[in-house]
């Protein structure tokens, strides 16, 4: 009881999870399957959390499940700094806090009924992953749904066996931009494959990956008709607080990415807001 | 109610104070610079001043705050530091209980000038807007202002500028001004009105004086927008910028932090979740994973403090970041004038 009314009081204090599986997505991913002890999340896709590791510290990342699922939550995490290595060594029943789920989500009910294009290159496929699994499970509320995907190296490519599933229900396909010379698919950069989608002004489109390649791809999407206020970002800082009190996650225009984002309309924010 | 007052009379409100709770801040002069600290019964707080080199910044969101504590189970091996993650038996962990006792403390800023009123006002707005910050809002709710007029700026203020010399209604307890040789005493809510009866003095007719400090420098402000300010050269006025990051520091509204867990060898499961200030100066204020930096250059950090000041401020919580203090340009070991990139010199 103490406890409820601390947390409920104090945006700071983390809530406990335990780690139930651990799974190997490629040679630097993890996908972490949180159990919520006693608890229960809200979220919706796009939104995220901060995962605290005893003793380590802190970090933002975006919810990679179900939203039918809330008493778990997965986290695909790339092994990139102190706190992401640490993650890597974390076994099936230790313990992790969990705060969240923080910022604004995909805005469900604009996508329905229209044509919908997921564009994920690298990591940034963890933050679509639960818009993806929305679009699969509620397939007849979209139109198309296309889902483009785009790697370096075919070791990069991570959730392997959902792309099997999904392939069955959306239009999906992947594109290396170096690929091995027995790779059967799209080679190069997702940009260089958007001509040959089914896209026009009807089209809603989700775009995550890193900075300087979602401003290309957000710049590609203009060139093929889609307006910016149908393109979606999900971006990126490293948001310390979740709340918009540090003010770590600002972006040009003055807008914090842990309260008015992490999904922004690109028409909403300032050119320069996404890339370096 | 206002009444007038000898200095010496005036002197007495600290102690006043403090015998009715609060633990009184009062500008002291130590050393050639005058900052804000807590007032000792031995000592006597400055009224002469223009500038103080912290801000109630200091005292509202400390420099670094733990946020709650919670055990981990790190060891001191023969091999350094191992931190074990916490395995539970059975499904549900043994977790992270935090603990975290919130220490009521009623402060009392006396003595601040009306630039320091307006940058409370400007971290209540960042502050206490949903959610908000509990740490932030258990040190001020209750809190007590006892403003100074000032009355002559030196030459690196800009509050006349930013209209900042007006305090806004409601942020000070009781407003004070010298006058003659004494100084006059207006009361602006019912704490301060409380503090005001213990004085036991006779009203004085007429309306509270209000006066446009005097600026040695007079500047109007031509650029404000986002864009103006990125397209601005400013490369050559900042080649003597060291990064040392003393505008930051030193500004009373620069709220920007970094939260880290920290334990000290002694005692490693013992972790502490801190809160410390960042500044906008450094490389890793906009490092993410993977090494992508917004921010690289010199030039660019610059901008973003300036342009957090004013478009971000203005478009995220309407109100003007700057609260025309100067002491940036103070304490800029550079001399780094950032008046003279986003206004005009007035003659």
């Amino acid at each position: 009881m103490i406890q409820e009314s601390l947390e409920k009081m104090n945006p700071y204090i983390p809530k406990p999870a335990t780690v139930i599986a651990v799974k190997n997505e490629s040679l630097e991913t993890k996908t972490l399957r949180l159990e919520l002890y006693n608890w229960r999340t809200d979220f919706v896709p796009g939104q995220f959390v901060q995962l605290l590791l005893p003793g380590v510290g802190e970090a933002p990342f975006c919810i990679a499940s179900s939203q039918s699922d809330q008493k778990h939550i997965d986290l695909t995490i790339i092994r990139r700094g102190i706190l992401t290595t640490s993650v890597h060594y974390l076994r099936p029943g230790d313990a992790v806090g969990i705060r969240g789920p923080f910022g604004k989500p995909f805005p469900l009910e604009a996508l329905e009924d229209r044509d919908l294009l997921i564009i994920a290159t690298g990591i940034g496929i963890a933050a679509l992953k639960s818009l993806i699994i929305y679009a699969v499970e509620n397939r007849k509320r979209f139109n198309n749904v296309m889902l483009l995907y785009g790697a370096r190296f075919i070791e990069d490519l991570v959730y392997r066996d959902e792309l099997k599933q999904w392939e069955k229900s959306i239009d999906a396909s992947i594109t290396l931009s170096k690929a091995p010379p027995e790779w059967q698919g799209l080679r190069g950069r997702v940009t260089d494959h958007l001509g040959a989608l089914n896209i026009g002004k009807g089209t809603v489109a989700a775009v995550c990956g890193s900075p300087t390649v979602m401003s290309s791809i957000a710049d590609a999407l203009v060139v093929h008709g889609i307006s910016t206020s149908d393109i979606y970002v999900s971006l990126e800082r490293h948001m310390k607080c979740g709340i918009g009190k540090c003010a770590r996650c600002l972006i040009p225009g003055g807008k914090h990415v842990c309260t008015d984002g992490p999904v922004f309309r690109l028409s909403e924010i300032s050119a320069g807001a996404i890339g370096e | 109610m206002m009444i007038r007052v000898s200095k010496q009379e005036l002197l007495e409100l600290p102690s006043l104070l403090s015998a009715m709770g609060y633990s009184v801040i009062a500008p002291i002069r130590t050393g050639g610079i005058v900052k804000l600290a807590p007032l000792g019964s031995d000592i006597q707080p400055e009224l002469e001043y223009v500038r103080v080199v912290n801000s109630p910044k200091k005292f509202l969101l400390p420099d670094d705050e733990l946020l709650f504590r919670y055990r981990s189970t790190a060891t001191i091996t023969s091999y350094g530091l191992k931190i074990r993650f916490p395995t539970a038996e059975g499904p549900c962990p043994v977790a992270i209980l935090p603990e975290y006792n919130p220490v009521r403390e009623r402060l009392a800023l006396f003595g601040i000038h009306q630039c320091m009123v307006n940058s409370v006002r400007y971290l209540d707005t960042v502050m206490l807007r949903d959610p908000a910050d509990p740490y932030y809002k258990n040190r001020r709710d209750g809190m007590f202002i006892a403003e100074l007029d000032c009355d002559a700026g030196d030459e690196y203020c800009m509050c006349r500028t930013l209209g900042t010399y007006k305090v806004p209604a409601g942020y000070a307890d009781i407003r004070m001004r010298k006058s003659g040789d004494g100084y006059l005493i207006e009361e602006a809510t019912e704490a301060g009105k409380e503090l005001l009866s213990k004085l036991k003095r006779q009203d004085v007719k007429g309306k509270y004086p209000i006066s446009v400090p005097k600026m040695v420098k007079d500047f109007e402000l031509v650029t404000r927008d986002d864009q103006e300010i990125d397209a601005k050269e400013a490369s050559r006025s900042l080649v003597a910028c060291t990064l040392c990051a003393a505008c930051t520091v030193t500004c009373p509204t620069c709220y920007c932090m970094d939260i880290e867990d920290k334990f000290s060898l002694i005692d490693p499961s013992n972790v502490g979740r801190t809160r410390t200030k960042m500044s906008c100066q450094r490389r890793c204020y906009s490092t993410i994973a993977g090494g992508t930096t917004f921010l690289a250059a010199k030039e660019e950090r610059f901008k973003w403090r300036v342009k957090h000041k004013f478009p971000f401020s203005i478009n995220a919580f309407k109100l003007v970041g700057c609260t025309g203090c100067g002491n940036c340009i103070a304490c800029c070991p550079a001399g780094i004038d950032f008046r003279e990139f986003v206004g005009r010199r007035v003659a």
